[in-house]
């Protein structure tokens, strides 16, 4: 479903010249898997997941989300796919049904799909209570279930996600990684960045390791394991930080 | 382009418009509150100077009254209160009398009378000004009154000293006066607030998003970047517009129903646009809003933050001042040529409007202008908001 080749991203910056934020990274996932991108901050990931997300335009290689080319057609590209950062704020002044009810139409989900569809999420994820209150009177929990109902509110196949519970408590990131899990179950291709190496080994099929700009291996577990020698998945990940060139299971 | 989608996002965003405490302020209590509530109290404050200096301008110092006896009968007939004082000059510039008069010995052949009067006044006082030209008119009739009694005494007729008679005919319409009052601060006020009511929803909705970190959500969405931004400069547009059509509609009030006194506030309420007009100016003012979004919209996608986007759209707003004040100016007319500049074109074409005597290729020129303009302007905001380094700052 995502298949990544020599994606390349750099950038002109006045005091460090021209910066290699992603240097020809290659990879795939398929559907009914989770793959994370596991790497330091700034080591390119969510460059990478904003290129996907076709909201950057790549400076080489290219990559197809869902057999749409992320540069020919990056519509095609978007309408696939459910996009959710932990740096995402909220529409405060509106009611998640309002926010539904508004990327619902972005997805082209009009009349009474739209209106059945919004009721679906808010059964699903429990929001009925606060449904019709303004978002900046819910806690970050609550505005958490909201972002994802919205992620998730035109059935995408593809869900990229970016550092999802980066500053959320316990109960709230729980709340993540149960969703993440259940769209796995029904089938969808998740590709999604962290640096908290618990949530990368409970959750990920395979791993890549990203520094930077540069994917220093990918595999699953195992293959990391066997690749480098160590056990825990902070050992193996520090270890490849270290090695000068990329290398590994699925490079 | 989707317009769909563009009315989705139109939709969202005046929704949150209307529930933004800083735009609704600018959009309607400024034009609703702030415009009648000015207006009122301009109006009482000049009533009650006017009042003030009426009565001060009653007050006329003199050495004493004996040494004044060819015009104190005249000065007391015209209501003045003679108040004795030793130095006339230092009197008059203490505001302790409004003017003063002296009289003296006139030099050989100066005067029939053998008096030379001198009228004391303060220019840079209202009262003392008033009080100098009543002074004037009182001794004026004196003079005439003089020259008739020696007239009597000598056989010739009266009338020789009205050789002719003046008339002073105004050929200007009703409307047309009215609407030099009306038009000529009308275009300034709208303009200027028109500007400061989508300076707030433009900035809310580029800098703002980028602040509260949702506009990456909406980018990761199918919209397109054009759909999104014309969504985005429809509702900044709405808000102008809506800013316009309230600062019209209260300014019409306010010159019909605030308290007045005097004559000269007689003209001023006078000035009450009559409806045709209102909505014509309204109609003018449309590509101007847009042409103002797309403008400020753009602008404030470079900031990163509100408070960034308000010193970026700051300036502009004092900016578009310039040209508006320039279409106060009186005896400026709307050619073809003036018609294109923008700003200034609407500003002279709403006071034309009132004036009741725009030409029909300068409204064109005005409208089709502005229509450019917002078209460029709408153009560059589209093109600033494919940026990713204007958007990421990357």
């Amino acid at each position: 479903m995502i298949q990544v080749d020599k994606l390349a991203k750099s950038f002109k910056d006045k005091k460090r010249g021209i910066v290699h934020a992603l240097d020809h990274v290659s990879f795939q996932v398929k559907a009914g898997e989770i793959f994370g991108l596991l790497g330091p901050n700034g080591a390119g990931k969510t460059t990478c997941l904003r290129l996907l997300a076709t909201i950057l335009k790549p400076t080489s290689g290219t990559a197809q989300v869902g057999g749409a080319d992320i540069v020919q057609s990056p519509e095609s590209v978007r309408r696939q796919i459910g996009f959710l950062s932990g740096d995402m704020g909220s529409h405060a002044r509106l009611t998640p049904r309002e926010v539904l009810s508004f990327f619902g139409k972005l997805n082209g989900i009009t009349g009474s799909k739209l209106s059945q569809r919004i009721d679906q999420m808010v059964e699903l994820f429990d929001f009925r209570e606060y449904a019709d209150t303004k978002i900046d009177k819910l806690s970050t929990g609550m505005k958490q279930k909201v972002a994802i109902a919205r992620t998730v509110l035109h059935d995408p196949p593809i869900l990229i996600l970016d550092e999802p519970s980066a500053g959320l408590d316990v109960p709230t990131a729980r709340l993540i990684e149960r969703f993440i899990l259940n769209a796995k179950e029904s089938g969808k291709c998740i590709l999604f960045s962290t640096h908290v190496m618990e949530e990368a080994e409970y959750l990920c099929d395979r791993i890549g390791v990203v520094h930077q700009g540069r994917l220093k291996a990918e595999g699953t577990m195992e293959q990391l394991r066997e690749l480098t020698g160590k056990q825990r998945l902070r050992e193996i990940f520090l270890d490849l930080l270290d090695m000068p060139e990329a290398v590994g299971a699925g490079i | 382009m989707n317009l769909r989608t563009s009315a989705a996002v139109y939709q969202k965003e005046l929704l949150e418009i209307f529930r933004d405490r800083r735009t609704m302020i600018s959009m309607v209590v400024v034009p609703l509150v702030a415009i009648p509530l000015m207006f009122n109290l301009i109006n009482r404050f000049m009533t009650s100077r006017e009042k003030q200096a009426e009565g001060e301008s009653i007050t006329v110092g003199v050495l004493d009254e004996s040494k004044v006896p060819t015009v104190l009968p005249a000065l007391k007939a015209a209501g003045f209160r003679p108040v004795v004082k030793a130095d006339l000059r230092a009197a008059v510039a203490n505001k302790e009398v409004a003017a003063a008069v002296e009289e003296a010995e006139a030099e050989t052949g100066d005067a029939v009378t053998g008096k030379r009067i001198s009228i004391y006044i303060d220019r840079t006082r209202q009262a003392s000004d008033i009080a100098g030209d009543k002074i004037r008119t009182a001794l004026d009739k004196l003079k005439i009154d003089t020259v008739r009694a020696s007239l009597r005494g000598s056989g010739v007729s009266e009338k020789i000293l009205t050789p002719f008679s003046t008339t002073r005919v105004n050929v200007a319409s009703e409307k047309k006066m009215s609407g030099l009052i009306f038009g000529s601060a009308l275009g300034y006020i709208v303009i200027l607030l028109m500007f400061t009511g989508a300076m707030y929803p433009a900035i809310d909705m580029t800098a703002g998003e980028k602040e509260r970190r949702t506009l990456e959500a909406v980018l990761c969405s199918p919209a397109g970047r054009n759909e999104i931004v014309f969504g985005k400069i429809l509702a900044t547009s709405t808000a102008a517009f809506i800013t316009a059509l309230l600062t019209l509609g209260s300014m019409a009030y306010s010159f019909r129903f605030a308290p007045h006194a005097s004559q000269s506030q007689e003209a001023f309420h006078m000035g009450a646009p009559d409806i045709g007009s209102l909505a014509m100016a309204l109609f003018a003012v449309i590509p101007t809003a847009i042409m103002a979004a797309s403008l400020m919209v753009a602008i404030a996608l470079f900031a990163k933050s509100y408070k960034e986007g308000q010193s970026y759209l700051t300036p502009i707003v004092m900016l578009a001042a310039f040209p508006a004040v320039v279409g106060m100016l009186p005896g400026l007319e709307l050619t073809p040529v003036l018609a294109l500049i923008p700003i200034f074109n609407v500003c002279q074409l709403i006071k034309e409007i009132f004036l009741g005597e725009f030409s029909r290729a300068a409204f064109a020129v005005t409208l089709g202008s502005n229509l450019v303009y917002a078209a460029i302007a709408f153009y560059i905001a589209s093109r600033i908001f494919k940026s990713e380094s204007v958007l990421f700052r990357v």
